[in-house]
């Protein structure tokens, strides 16, 4: 796995946002921290905050990052990696649902960090998508349409990718939501069944689905891009056919839907026997809905699919999805010619179901 | 006042249905289609109650549950039938697609040419010096960054040197398309140099087995045999995806069906777009029975069709399909898809494409070009120096929306369907004619009422061969809804 926190020894007292540079690309902004000298184990930068001692990854590595430092912990967050088209801001850990299988369990507390995610993506890479979690993002709405709007208004190379339930907003921000700076903005929100009760049973909150159809007509009327996500799970495999039919009738307007295989971390990981479903052995009803969302002109896309489980003539719609940094592949893959393609396994995925994968 | 009199009245009871029009597709069996494009298909006792306004609690739920009918607190529900509803409509974008004719000189001479042609030695029929800068000029000043040309004639092979000056002016752009459309007499070095582009295409006419091609087309054996010669040496060469094939059909004697779709098959070619002599151009005065095509030609249409059918599941391993057939099923359910700018609606024309012909003159669409030619009616819009926004190109977008026909407002098929208003001139000389008395309405009723008909049949051959039309990765078992 890539390493995404780095021991740091740093000069000065308070944490602090700092983008590395290091040869050739030294020097192209006054705020840039530029590299020392290092080897293979780390490295030292100067900048506007003073010296810091980095280790763990070659400087290479660390050109373009945007890292926030810590002396007091001594450590150093890669916040935005500049080789890394899945970098992502943990806005908050609080969270108003609490889904079976949630993959990042919310906690009660809240550390406000958005000054700093806000000087981090006014120094991005140029051309980036910098994904936006939680928690529940939009419980700090207020913070967070405030950051888009001033980055996108800075930076009118960057997207944003934001993950969040859809039900806090209000007829209110519909007109702010058309603001030309939003058309930058993804809004990935999940739906698990068209079935109000299941729904509302997988994300443990009562009303979550009429509050979500809500949400889903603002955000129609505001012209938004949303990306709708479906993650399959034992409850809802069998009303997949169905979700497909309501997606057709009255989510049209969606830019993609990403039906995502589980991923063993989190709630998950205890509750594996009972939400997992084999899709390799039990394709059937995932192709019912893919041919449903096909024929009415769905973007349908497979997410943490490996290519070899899924049936040749469906096989395309298996997205790279899963992140660099958490992504493995089973010994077998290295054989594979699809595996450049292929979004692999995660890093935390049971290695028994590695040993069954079919080299293509 | 009047809330604090009768108090607050509760929203869930406010219930309105949608526009849902019914039609009969067989015995005891009647589709019902809304507004926005969503279908069923019922029995003769829910039609009669529909029919008699006499519809059930339980009917109703049934149309609530399946968006043609909606309560008042449905946000969702209504704001999604909106959406469904634009989505069907064309919004137009930048121009970005040009017919261009260099030439109106041609080496062959058709029994019903479409496009009108001169005789390849005469002179003051290609472009000017003038008329190609002009038209570089405006492809300069495009504001996309995606261009689709299409070089029509005459014959565009006789003036290879315009074409690539047009082609050169293209480069700057990210997403670009050249067709040739070409009768395939000359391929020299200077057509194979173009040719090797991998975004160019050819399209051409083929009109069946060489017998067949050379009554209609190239009335000559050494003609015909050059045609097929260099057909083939395309196709070996680059692959059949380079090239697109249009048979045109004499109604009056049709071919064999299965002998035209060999004629297809060999050269690797599955979409067979299926057309009738056209009424345009020197067929009006030759071909004057193709101003309206009978239930002959419908039924030599349907058997068409059938036969693909039959083939497609006997042999899995390509998938033939009749081109426009494909493009109104995709349209039922994709809409959007489908950038085929003879079925649209509304269908503006002098828009996001135009054909600018030899002299510089700008066209709607090629059709209309024809007419302007045969003398029937001038329909030109403007011209590459003056342009064509024009006083003659809005007074034709104010006609070109279905939605303003009294008679296809109570259409089942108005969502899927579009407006052809050069077609209505052409043939009548008039755009007001009762829809159902043009041979556009009559054609559009045949091919959906076939279309519903197979989306309903209980048959795997006919399942498989619409799964593949729409381009689906599986096969369906149920394309449409049954009241129950």
């Amino acid at each position: 796995m890539i390493p995404l926190r780095l021991s740091a020894v740093a000069d000065a007292e308070q944490p602090y946002v700092a983008k590395l540079r290091t040869p050739p690309n030294s020097g192209l902004n006054p705020h840039d921290t530029l590299y020392l000298d290092g080897d293979e184990f780390g490295a030292s930068f100067a900048g506007p905050h003073g010296l810091v001692t980095l280790e763990g990854v070659p400087p290479d590595e660390l050109d373009g990052d945007v890292v926030v430092v810590d002396p007091a912990t001594g450590r150093a967050e890669r916040l935005l990696r500049a080789a890394s088209a899945h970098n992502t801001l943990l806005v908050t850990e609080r969270c108003d649902q609490l889904c079976v299988m949630c993959s990042q369990p919310p906690k009660k507390t809240h550390h406000d960090r958005f000054a700093q995610f806000e000087l981090a993506c006014l120094l991005a890479e140029r051309g980036q998508v910098i994904g936006i979690s939680g928690g529940e993002p939009t419980l700090y709405k207020e913070e967070l349409l405030g950051m888009i709007e001033r980055v996108l208004e800075a930076r009118d190379d960057l997207a944003f990718h934001v993950l969040t339930n859809a039900q806090h907003f209000t007829d209110a921000d519909i007109t702010r939501l058309r603001d030309p700076r939003f058309q930058r903005v993804t809004w990935g929100v999940p739906l698990y069944a068209a079935d109000a009760p299941l729904h509302d049973h997988i994300v443990g909150k009562d009303g979550a689905f009429r509050q979500l159809e809500d949400g889903f007509v603002r955000l129609m009327l505001s012209g938004a891009r949303v990306e709708l996500r479906t993650v399959l799970l034992a409850d809802n495999v069998d009303a997949l056919q169905d979700l497909a039919r309501y997606v057709a009738a009255r989510l049209r307007f969606i830019a993609a839907w990403s039906i995502m295989q589980l991923e063993h971390i989190g709630f998950a990981r205890n509750r594996w026997r009972h939400l997992y479903v084999d899709h390799a052995n039990r394709f059937a009803p995932i192709a019912a809905a893919l041919d449903i969302a096909q024929l009415h002109g769905l973007p349908v896309r497979l997410f943490n699919f490996p290519r070899c489980t899924v049936p040749e003539n469906y096989r395309h719609l298996a997205a790279a999805s899963i992140s660099d940094w958490k992504r493995k592949y089973a010994p077998a893959c290295a054989d594979c010619r699809e595996q450049r393609d292929c979004t692999g396994f995660f890093a935390w995925h049971p290695d028994e179901a590695l040993n069954e994968v079919q080299p293509l | 006042m009047g809330a604090e009199l009768f108090g607050e009245f509760p929203p869930d009871r406010d219930f309105a249905y949608t526009d849902i029009r019914t039609r009969q597709l067989a015995d005891g069996a009647h589709l019902f289609v809304n507004e926005a494009g969503r279908f069923f298909q019922a029995e003769d006792a829910f039609a009669a109650r529909f029919r008699e306004n006499l519809l059930s609690l339980s009917d109703d739920a049934f149309l609530e549950r399946h968006g043609f009918a909606f309560t008042g607190n449905d946000r969702l529900g209504a704001a999604s039938h909106n959406y469904a509803i634009a989505e069907r409509l064309t919004a137009p974008g930048a121009l970005d697609y040009f017919i261009l004719v260099p030439t109106l000189r041609c080496n062959l001479d058709c029994s019903y040419c479409q496009v009108s042609r001169v005789d390849q030695a005469r002179s003051g029929f290609d472009w000017s010096e003038e008329t190609l800068s002009a038209v570089l000029a405006i492809i300069d000043h495009l504001p996309t960054d995606c261009i689709k040309i299409e070089f029509q004639g005459g014959e565009p092979t006789l003036r290879p040197d315009l074409m690539r000056a047009v082609i050169a002016r293209c480069e700057r752009f990210a997403h670009k398309q050249f067709v040739i459309c070409t009768n395939l007499q000359v391929l020299n070095d200077d057509i194979f140099a173009l040719l090797d582009r991998d975004d160019l295409f050819v399209s051409t006419s083929l009109d069946g087995d060489a017998l067949t091609h050379e009554r209609q087309r190239t009335r000559s054996p050494e003609r015909t045999a050059r045609f097929f010669t260099n057909l083939r040496a395309v196709i070996d060469r680059y692959g059949p995806r380079k090239v697109s094939a249009l048979p045109t059909i004499d109604a009056a004697s049709p071919p064999d069906i299965d002998a035209l779709i060999d004629s297809f098959v060999t050269h690797g070619l599955h979409s067979i777009f299926l057309r009738p002599i056209n009424f345009q151009g020197f067929a009006r005065k030759r071909h004057r029975e193709s101003r309206e095509q009978d239930d002959s030609w419908r039924s030599y249409h349907e058997r068409f069709v059938r036969r693909l059918i039959e083939r497609n599941w006997q042999d899995r391993s390509r998938v033939l399909e009749e081109t426009y057939l494909s493009i109104c099923l995709r349209r039922i359910f994709q809409p959007g898809r489908e950038r085929h700018v003879d079925l649209r609606n509304p269908n503006p024309v002098g828009e996001d494409y135009i054909v600018v012909d030899y002299d510089g003159t700008v066209y709607p669409t090629d059709e209309a070009r024809m007419l302007s030619r045969s003398g029937v009616i001038d329909l030109a819009i403007g011209d590459v120096w003056q342009g064509w926004q024009t006083e003659a190109r809005d007074m034709l977008n104010r006609h070109v929306s279905n939605l303003d026909d009294p008679t296809c407002r109570t259409c089942t098929y108005q969502a899927f369907c579009g407006r052809d208003l050069i077609d209505d001139i052409a043939r009548y000389g008039r755009i007001d004619l009762p829809r159902h008395d043009t041979e556009f309405c009559r054609r559009h009723l045949h091919l959906f009422d076939f279309l519903f008909r197979l989306l309903y049949e209980d048959d795997p051959a006919v399942r498989y061969s619409l799964s593949r039309w729409l381009r689906l990765d599986g096969t369906l078992t149920e394309f449409g809804g049954v009241f129950a």
